[in-house]
């Protein structure tokens, strides 16, 4: 890594920013091209459940390079770091709980009036009985016409 | 690096014992609340990562319903993704990726003081925000055309289609929704960077900045990459399902 750092003393109320070299930003930037290249190949191998992983994994790898160089969060006051990684923190917040709910919820199994968790055939915890079970479509997404990744039953779109 | 407009910075008194507040004892552009350039220039950062993590977080929205959403329909979100061209997202990538280059070394160019070359690295930057947006159009346009649009609006016709593509369940307003939503609501970030960035280009121009002070530029470069940061997540996320 060219680092440039000044050594100056911080006495002097003088601003004294982190400066790289052009030749750096060019490597970064070549860094970047190349891992999106690298995204857009990856999406023609298909991985399965492993290809989001690795899709969020390469764009966090280009974000980090955008924060600490481009940003200089890297040589930057700490304290703005902090801020940086407590948001992201949050996020992780509002990701957990929210994908905990609806990822618990399961689909409406008419027959025998249960939610049924599609990934694993369990029967789901909380939700709902819907009045009438008959209706069929009073599942948990609201009017979703569709139970998840099923060809839709009301398929007159085409 | 010090210099003599910051010399008399810190010459003044710190109290503030004068009274009308208004003691000018520094450079034209180091406000009078502040001790230091340093001290200016720390708050001024500090206040910009606090609005971005700000940014951040608004965004975090559209990107938790894209998670919602993509974990109860994965196969409608694998076959709405095919009608997006991957061409363009990924060029329009690029573009942004290298517009967050040039602002870096207009801000490098500002830190070391050559006014000329900031501004034509700020050119380069805004041609290429102009160019994005001139890309989105297209991509935009061509999605009106073939009807894939938001929810209860998502009428397909099967002529504008991309050719040998798996059939659309009728939920994929649902992902069409939450692409014109994040594609546009960054959209308008690039937007609002722009009128940004030819505001920084304009002061730069009348010659606001030296070495000793490029905040703004700085600042401005800092707004954009973050424009940038939420691509990166949103050209995988809904080009390359």
């Amino acid at each position: 890594m060219a680092h440039e750092a000044t050594h100056a003393p911080k006495e002097d109320g003088a601003v004294h920013a982190h400066i790289s070299s052009a030749g750096f930003y060019m490597m970064i930037f070549a860094a970047l091209i190349g891992l999106t290249i690298l995204t857009v190949g990856q999406s023609y191998v298909d991985l399965g459940r492993a290809n989001l992983i690795v899709v969020i994994l390469i764009a966090t790898t280009k974000a980090s390079l955008v924060v600490s160089f481009f940003m200089h969060l890297r040589y930057d006051n700490k304290f703005n770091a902090l801020i940086f990684i407590s948001c992201i923190f949050f996020i992780g917040i509002f990701f957990a709980y929210t994908m905990n709910d609806t990822e618990r919820r399961g689909e409406l199994d008419a027959d025998q009036n249960v939610k049924i968790l599609q990934k694993t055939g369990e029967e789901a915890p909380g939700g709902f009985v819907p009045n009438t079970p008959a209706s069929g479509h009073a599942d948990e997404h609201g009017a979703a016409p569709a139970p998840s990744g099923a060809a839709p039953a009301g398929g007159d779109h085409h | 690096m010090s210099s003599e407009a910051t010399a008399g910075a810190h010459a003044g008194d710190h109290g503030d014992g004068h009274g009308d507040g208004h003691g000018h004892h520094g450079p034209k552009w180091l406000a009078h609340h502040f001790d230091t350039p340093a001290q200016q220039f720390d708050a001024a950062k500090l206040g910009m990562w606090v609005f971005l993590a700000q940014e951040l977080l608004f965004f975090s929205g559209l990107f938790v319903a894209y998670g919602v959403y993509r974990s109860w329909y994965p196969e409608m979100f694998k076959a709405a993704s095919h009608q997006l061209d991957k061409i363009m997202g990924g060029t329009n990538t690029i573009v942004l990726l290298f517009s967050s280059f040039t602002a870096a070394m207009a801000v490098r160019s500002s830190q070391l003081g050559k006014q000329k070359e900031t501004g034509r690295y700020l050119l380069v930057t805004i041609l290429c925000a102009f160019g994005f947006l001139v890309i989105k159009y297209f991509e935009y346009q061509h999605k009106f055309e073939a009807g894939l649009l938001p929810s209860r609006y998502f009428h397909p016709h099967m002529d504008h289609l991309v050719a040998g593509s798996a059939p659309l369940p009728a939920n994929t307003g649902t992902f069409f929704g939450i692409y014109f939503m994040m594609t546009g609501v960054h959209g308008v970030h690039v937007i609002v960077g722009i009128g940004v960035l030819i505001w920084i280009y304009l002061r730069n121009q009348r010659g606001d900045f030296s070495k000793e002070f490029f905040t703004p530029v700085d600042i401005a470069a800092l707004y954009w990459h973050l424009v940038d940061l939420v691509w990166i997540y949103l050209f995988p996320l809904l080009y390359l399902v």
